[in-house]
């Protein structure tokens, strides 16, 4: 990964500390963004293997990417904004994340390592694999001291809660606006905005719409819905804020909640998906367009259109396409020149990647060289909180995800939960929007009392 | 070395997601306790579809029997510091609870052959007390034997227990089926094959009140009786052993070293394989729907696939034994009650015993893969199949948990769930025979310990079915006891 060209436009130039070691940084990007822009590509060892690991997905929906910061454990690199001074320790790893003896225990078990039947009952052994295993065990060392006081809980009570301020949500917002009924979006993001800003370009793409037209307040970034409870009161949204004073829990009590929280980058299953180096599509796109970070060779693997956007994304960004394989295919006529269908990638390198094979369409493995792997594929829709509101989710066959199951405007099996976006499986920014707008559209009704 | 990854929080490879369907775990919920996919710090946002697509491709299940494991709260990792700021009205009960998976299991996973048409035994009830026993009977050379269990293995409490097992008990009964249990886990691994990383760090109580200060004090007395080498500590001894713990409050506190933590889902699939092994038909998505009853005994017992005729039925079904023996037109004393409990990420080992405050029910441990896991129960829960989880649990949880051990305040909790305790008036198990209807025997009502007792209490169990000599245990907890006002009072009940 290396630093485009208009990087020092990106920032204040500090510096991190890296177990004792300076590290450069823009101030406010991602940790993880700042290290695999110095060249710090392995940030971590896994918890049972040791592999090496860097970050991945770079939408806290991975463990890639988790390190000691400020002395306090398994912290998300990729969502903590970096401040001049952090100290930064790899963990799990000895005596260091680059050079970790316990990387052994990846070589002796290539097959795997079945801890439910290994040294079972086998006297000796048992005992002393089971004082290996706890000693092994876990990830960070205990935070160095106590957390500080949090601002008291509120609560919070509005017509409609959004969750999730990408093209869906945002769309949703205006359309609330517009129809005068009250709403809080909440975006986990320090921007609203999503795929608008952080996605590779779609030529159908309508605008990133503008959110200081929205009602003062209405938008809250920083904002991380973690579940979606009941109690006496009803059911309410339990949201962390995160602000200058600190973190702050809400409770947020609404007649209609309408989800909009997107998709997860999934880990697609291939040799070596978890090199440092492979990236996440997503990660790649976000990388580029707002922090001004890009590989300088790179190879994609993936399926749909989503894989040639990212590929021109790239381009334009100056990064030299090494290969760009579509598992699934036809390669359509408007991909860029040198795409092919392909199957079996294999992410190769020591430490970090550095070339990608596949099997070609005729059966031959082709390798090529590149410094990072890019993985397009469709986003997993995140549907927990609509679950836990009592969606009904299902398998998407075609597309190999669970997704809601909502009607056309958004309404799922429980009456106050409504979804719109990649939560239902998946689409363009276009589509996004449009069911947002349609979601906000028919629920606006419902509460005017002209439901359907 | 070259790995195919799917759950890279826990190293699941592609293999060993086929090892497991080679094992015979084929739905989700069970692939994912089985390779421990979606355990880890993401909770299965980066796998768990690519899981069921590989199981769909292997065709390992149906596309409709492909269903996402529940998502726990907290959707992100989240300070128990930040929870423990949500004040809560200690004065009123709690109320509703997030919607929890699967209370009926859908259909589509149900196996399509029938159950066995005639068995000797069937036991009803698929958790650790009902396969123990099972297991049991085989080794007396009682095979004829069929378990129903209405979800998958470890859906019910013995897969949503904290792994506690301890001999501090307030009962003589209690205390001696605790050591038992706990010299059979001892050889668990050497018997079934299977390990159940019993970690034997020992249960540290405390009491924050003079009464209860005087009970643990008791108690301390029985344990040493019994031959446990229980021990009164000065907090001073408290805090070397456990670094770090305020002990605020504290009146008192004992410690057995020989108390300890166990991973509780291997138990389960250790004793299901064994009964496969010797024959006995281990029935999953399987349930009863009704009793064929005559002359006062149990003749059949029907299920959603087909009844089964049979001379002794057992009812080892949890928290669901009261639903169960009612179809039988039996009055059980059990009351269901939801106990909630969470798990925190992974840490390095720093937290020897488990430790338990005996005045709130507070209990925290460390489990062998590094995370906290702990619990604290509710004295205004009411009665009721209720699975869900609230916020108000791991609010009070985590505020109650960061008052003892303040550097924990950092800790980000990774998920929450809850369990039903089967609770009985006296704290005590119903066993042995049930009035009016002689075959159909009792082994519930453990109150949230049951994982503990059952590898004891089902040896004696099945020693009292097939011998026919009597054991006192059956007649002291039978439920004749509750009409008589023989009650026998259990005071060590945390959680």
């Amino acid at each position: 990964m290396r630093r485009l060209p208009d990087a020092a436009a990106r920032g204040k130039s500090i510096t991190l500390e890296l177990e004792g070691e300076s590290v450069p940084a823009r101030e406010g990007e991602p940790v993880a963004c700042s290290l695999v822009a110095a060249g710090e590509s392995v940030l971590a060892r896994s918890i049972k293997y040791h592999r090496a690991r860097g970050p991945y997905c770079f939408s806290g929906a991975c463990s890639h990417c988790l390190m000691r910061v400020d002395g306090v454990p398994n912290v998300y690199t990729c969502r903590v904004p970096a401040r001049a001074g952090m100290k930064l320790e790899r963990q799990n790893a000895y005596p260091s994340a680059k050079v970790d003896v316990f990387e052994a225990i990846d070589w002796f078990f290539p097959k795997g390592l079945d801890h439910h039947e290994m040294f079972a009952g086998m006297p000796v052994a048992e005992q002393v694999m089971a004082k290996v295993a706890r000693q092994l065990a876990g990830l960070g060392l205990l935070p160095d001291a106590p957390a500080p006081a949090r601002m008291p809980a509120r609560i919070v009570r509005v017509r409609v809660a959004v969750v999730g301020g990408g093209a869906a949500g945002l769309a949703a917002a205006h359309t609330l606006a517009a129809r005068g009924v009250s709403f809080l979006l909440f975006e986990r993001d320090a921007q609203p905005g999503g795929r608008h800003l952080t996605g590779a370009l779609e030529p159908d793409a309508p605008a990133l719409p503008d959110t200081s037209a929205l009602p003062p307040d209405s938008v809250r970034t920083r904002a991380t819905a973690i579940g979606l409870f009941d109690d006496a009161e009803g059911r309410f949204l339990a949201v962390v804020v995160e602000s200058p004073e600190g973190l702050q829990l809400l409770r947020v009590y609404a007649e209609r909640f309408l989800l909009a929280p997107g998709g997860h980058p999934p880990m697609l299953p291939f040799e070596n998906n978890d090199l440092p180096g492979v990236y996440s599509g997503h990660a790649a796109s976000l990388l580029a367009r707002r922090h001004g970070v890009a590989p300088a060779v790179a190879a994609l693997v993936g399926s749909g259109e989503g894989l040639y956007a990212l590929a021109r994304l790239m381009e334009a960004q100056g990064t030299k396409l090494a290969a760009v394989v579509d598992l699934k295919g036809p390669v359509p006529a408007s991909a860029p020149a040198g795409s092919v269908r392909g199957g079996a990638p294999k992410a190769h390198g020591l430490g970090s990647v550095s070339a990608l094979s596949y099997e070609s369409e005729s059966g031959r493995r082709v390798k090529v060289a590149c410094d990072a792997v890019l993985v397009a594929v469709g986003p997993s829709p995140s549907f927990e909180l609509p679950r836990q509101g009592g969606a009904k989710v299902e398998f998407d066959e075609a597309r190999e995800v669970f997704a809601v199951v909502a009607d056309a405007d958004g309404r799922t099996a429980a009456a106050d939960v409504w979804v719109a976006g990649d939560v239902t499986g998946g689409g363009s920014t276009a589509q996004a929007a449009a069911a947002g707008q349609r979601a906000a559209e028919a629920l606006s009704r419902e509460l005017a009392g002209g439901a359907s | 070395m070259s790995k195919q990854m799917v759950c890279s929080c826990e190293d699941v490879t592609v293999d060993d997601i086929r090892h497991a369907v080679a094992k015979g775990f084929r739905d989700v919920e069970s692939v994912k306790r089985f390779t421990g996919f979606g355990t880890g710090v993401c909770q299965g946002k980066s796998c768990l579809s690519a899981v069921a697509a590989l199981l769909a491709k292997d065709k390992a299940q149906k596309p409709e029997g492909l269903l996402p494991f529940t998502p726990r709260p907290p959707l992100y990792p989240t300070e128990l510091s930040v929870l423990a700021s949500l004040p809560v009205d200690e004065t009123q009960a709690p109320v509703g609870g997030m919607f929890e998976e699967m209370s009926v299991f859908p259909p589509v996973l149900r196996p399509e052959a029938p159950v066995p048409k005639k068995a000797k035994v069937v036991i009803i009830g698929g958790g650790i007390l009902g396969l123990a026993l099972a297991y049991n009977l085989s080794l007396r050379g009682e095979k004829d034997v069929v378990v129903l269990e209405r979800g998958y293995l470890c859906a019910g409490a013995s897969g949503r227990n904290g792994g506690g097992v301890r001999m501090q008990w307030g009962t003589s009964a209690n205390i001696e089926l605790a050591k038992r249990s706990i010299e059979l886990m001892g050889r668990f691994a050497r018997d079934m094959g299977i390990n159940v990383w019993l970690r034997q760090g020992g249960y540290l109580f405390m009491a924050k009140t003079k009464a209860v200060a005087q009970r643990l004090e008791r108690n301390a007395a029985l344990h040493n009786k019994h031959g446990v080498p229980t021990r009164l500590l000065t907090l001073d001894e408290a805090r070397d052993i456990v670094p770090g713990l305020t002990l605020k409050d504290a009146q008192a506190a004992t410690y057995n070293p020989q108390d300890g933590v166990i991973f509780p889902w291997p138990f389960l699939w250790g004793y299901a394989n064994a009964c496969r092994k010797a024959g006995i038909a281990v029935e999953t998505f399987t349930t009863v729907t009704g009793f064929e009853q005559s002359d006062g005994l149990v003749r059949k017992v029907k299920t959603d696939r087909g009844d089964i005729a049979c001379d002794t039925v057992v009812v080892a079904s949890g928290a669901w034994s009261p639903e169960v023996a009612k179809l039988a037109g039996v009055k059980l004393p059990n009351e269901p009650h939801r106990h909630e409990i969470l798990s925190t990420e992974p840490l390095k080992p720093f937290l020897g015993p488990l430790v338990s405050v005996l005045d709130s029910g507070l209990y925290f441990s460390q489990s062998m893969r590094g995370e906290i896991v702990g619990g604290m129960g509710d004295a205004l829960e009411p009665a009721g199949l209720n699975m869900g989880s609230t916020l108000r649990f791991v609010s009070r949880f985590a505020r109650a948990l960061t008052e003892q051990l303040p550097n924990l305040g950092h800790v980000k909790v990774l998920r929450q769930w809850a369990g039903c305790y089967d609770v009985t008036p006296d704290n005590s198990p119903v066993l042995g025979r049930t009035p009016g209807l002689e075959n159909m025997l009792q082994l519930s009502g453990f109150v949230g310990h049951g994982f503990m007792m059952a590898p004891a209490v089902s040896e004696r169990m099945a020693a009292w079915m097939t011998s026919g000599a009597s054991d006192e245990l059956f007649t002291r907890f039978s439920l004749r006891r509750f009409q008589e006002g023989k009650l026998e009072r259990e005071d060590m009940i945390i959680g």
